[in-house]
């Protein structure tokens, strides 16, 4: 089927810096691997974009022990961003993501600003059309958050891969701060083109069982996904969309075709699907044909005047 | 094989055991082999539940998953009735590598699923092998072994087992605590052994890093994912917790 209709331009208004996707609809990061991994499953062309496993300066292990929690409809992760590093992704990742003709946002993260400073350099000398700055890991214990949690800080680093990173530029918000609004007002100063919202939410999961007259515990601290924190990211979307004219991706909870209108309403322009990937992993592909059926019923006739009518 | 997000349909769902429990599902998977696994699709929870596959006929087009009742995830699949849809991703995961060697198979409780699998492949090729099975009680005991231990450890004779039968590799699959302690054995003994292992699982293939171990190959740490790159992997190689 024909997706033409859901052409979506990304237009920073202020520098007129713009991204052009083939669908609003974009595998999150952590969730969607580097490049081809869901081919199996989709067509990848229904994507707006594939953002990549978060990639930083050295290759990462990641986190010792358990890493995974389920809990009521949501699940907490601690990874700890293992990846391979920049140089084996643009060794070896990039090539397919240009032979299979796949768009994609580069998910950066780093431990210092340096780190991000040399991730932006490389990406700039490698014409990587789209940067999604990860400042929201919270299951690393050195940089990454502290960047995000702090305006002043944060608008140093921003303006700082600005100036090293002439491409697409997205930065990646937490939602584990009292108010939002300065971080994301401090991001579009910075020189950001878009904002990604929201990184997962700080969460413990506790299981107890009673065995043997001994309580047998388990917890698991890391980041919260999934379908619970979709009120927590559309509250940040809305707050996001009081301070910034830049555009917004949003990322939440995201796993139907009414989530997409509630999520355009607050102001999102495109979307990121990530948990929902586990539960069905051909879920982009069908929010794509859904929303795309849905503009051909009603006669819309394109997704600017389908977000048009929604925040009428 | 490809991997595909399947639907199939409920031919038979069976007590065969306490909290035990047979699935058959029809579907128009055309092959797998022992040691890989499913992925079940749950409604309303986050994540898939994997099995591993305990019997495969290619005649039919049907696959058979054991399984033990854990919380809501397999109420809700032991609740299914004959007909009902069963959505899953498979063939996932490589399975054991079948050498033709003198194998001793062991299953440790519900770990016995792939091994009356491998068994019967490795019947299949001629290949000569000696199946012991474990369990904590009578209840709990499922049929297939060659010799069933009801509790005490399925490896208190293991080394006379090895000993007698001539053994040259081991195929295990069951709780971490059995499958470190053969690893050990297999390494003193200077034979193979090929183990499945059994992790909380988010994507099924490999993306999300949610099921990693640490293997040690060729003097390096390196991480692997259960769900794609195992479940099965050499003992020699994993680095246990």
């Amino acid at each position: 089927m024909g997706l033409e209709k859901l052409k979506t331009i990304l237009k920073n208004p202020i520098s007129g810096n713009c991204l052009e996707l083939r669908t609003p609809i974009i595998g999150a990061s952590g969730t969607y691997g580097y490049e081809s991994e869901f081919e199996d499953f989709i067509d990848l062309n229904c994507l707006g974009a594939v953002s990549t496993k978060g990639i930083t300066l050295e290759k990462r292990p990641g986190n010792s022990g358990e890493r995974l929690f389920e809990v009521q409809n949501g699940l907490i992760n601690r990874i700890g961003l293992e990846n391979i590093g920049i140089n084996r992704f643009i060794a070896e990742k990039l090539p397919i993501l240009e032979s299979k003709n796949i768009d994609f946002l580069l998910n950066i993260a780093g431990s210092t600003e340096k780190d991000y400073e040399t991730l932006a350099l490389i990406a700039n000398e490698n014409k990587i059309k789209a940067l999604e700055v990860n400042v929201s890991c919270p299951n690393v214990k050195q940089g990454c958050l502290e960047f995000g949690l702090n305006p002043e800080g944060l608008f140093k680093l921003i303006k700082l891969i600005r100036k090293n990173y002439e491409g697409f530029l997205i930065v990646k918000l937490s939602p584990n701060t009292t108010d939002i609004k300065p971080l994301a007002s401090a991001v579009e100063k910075a020189g950001a083109d878009c904002i990604s919202a929201i990184n997962t939410v700080r969460g413990l999961g506790v299981k107890i069982n009673y065995n043997s007259n001994k309580f047998i515990k388990k917890c698991v601290s890391g980041g919260l996904s999934g379908g619970c924190i979709k009120p927590i990211a559309l509250y940040m979307a809305s707050e996001i969309k009081r301070v910034a004219k830049i555009p917004l991706i949003a990322i939440g909870g995201i796993a139907t075709l009414e989530d997409l209108f509630e999520f355009i309403y607050v102001g999102a322009d495109a979307f990121q699907i990530g948990s929902a990937n586990f539960v069905n992993p051909s879920i982009c592909s069908k929010l794509a044909q859904e929303l795309n059926q849905f503009m051909i019923e009603n006669n819309f006739s394109g997704f600017e005047e389908l977000k048009k009518a929604i925040k009428e | 094989m490809e991997k595909k997000d399947y639907k199939g349909s409920v031919e038979q769902i069976e007590q065969i055991a306490l909290e035990t429990y047979k699935l058959i599902i029809s579907s128009s998977l055309k092959e797998a082999i022992p040691g890989q696994f499913i992925s079940i699709l749950c409604p309303n929870k986050t994540l898939r539940r994997p099995f591993s596959i305990a019997h495969f006929d290619s005649e039919k087009n049907e696959l058979t998953v054991l399984f033990k009742l854990k919380g809501e995830g397999t109420n809700y699949i032991a609740n299914l009735k004959k007909g009902d849809v069963v959505n899953f991703l498979a063939p996932l995961g490589n399975g054991f590598e079948l050498v033709n060697k003198k194998a001793l198979l062991v299953g440790a409780g519900i770990g016995i699923a792939p091994m009356l699998f491998l068994k019967k492949e490795l019947d299949k090729k001629n290949i000569d092998n000696y199946f012991i099975a474990g369990f904590k009680n009578n209840e709990e005991v499922i049929k297939g072994a060659d010799k069933t231990v009801v509790g005490g450890s399925v490896l208190d004779d293991i080394d006379s087992i090895i000993e007698e039968k001539k053994i040259e590799l081991i195929y295990s699959c069951g709780p971490n605590i059995v499958l470190k302690k053969l690893a050990d054995i297999a390494l003193k003994k200077n034979i193979e052994s090929q183990l499945a292992l059994e992790r909380v699982m988010a994507c099924s293939i490999g993306v999300c890093r949610g099921c990693v171990i640490k293997l040690i190959k060729k003097q390096e740490i390196v991480t692997a994912s259960v769900c794609k790159d195992g479940p099965v992997f050499l003992g020699s190689e994993i680095i246990w917790d």
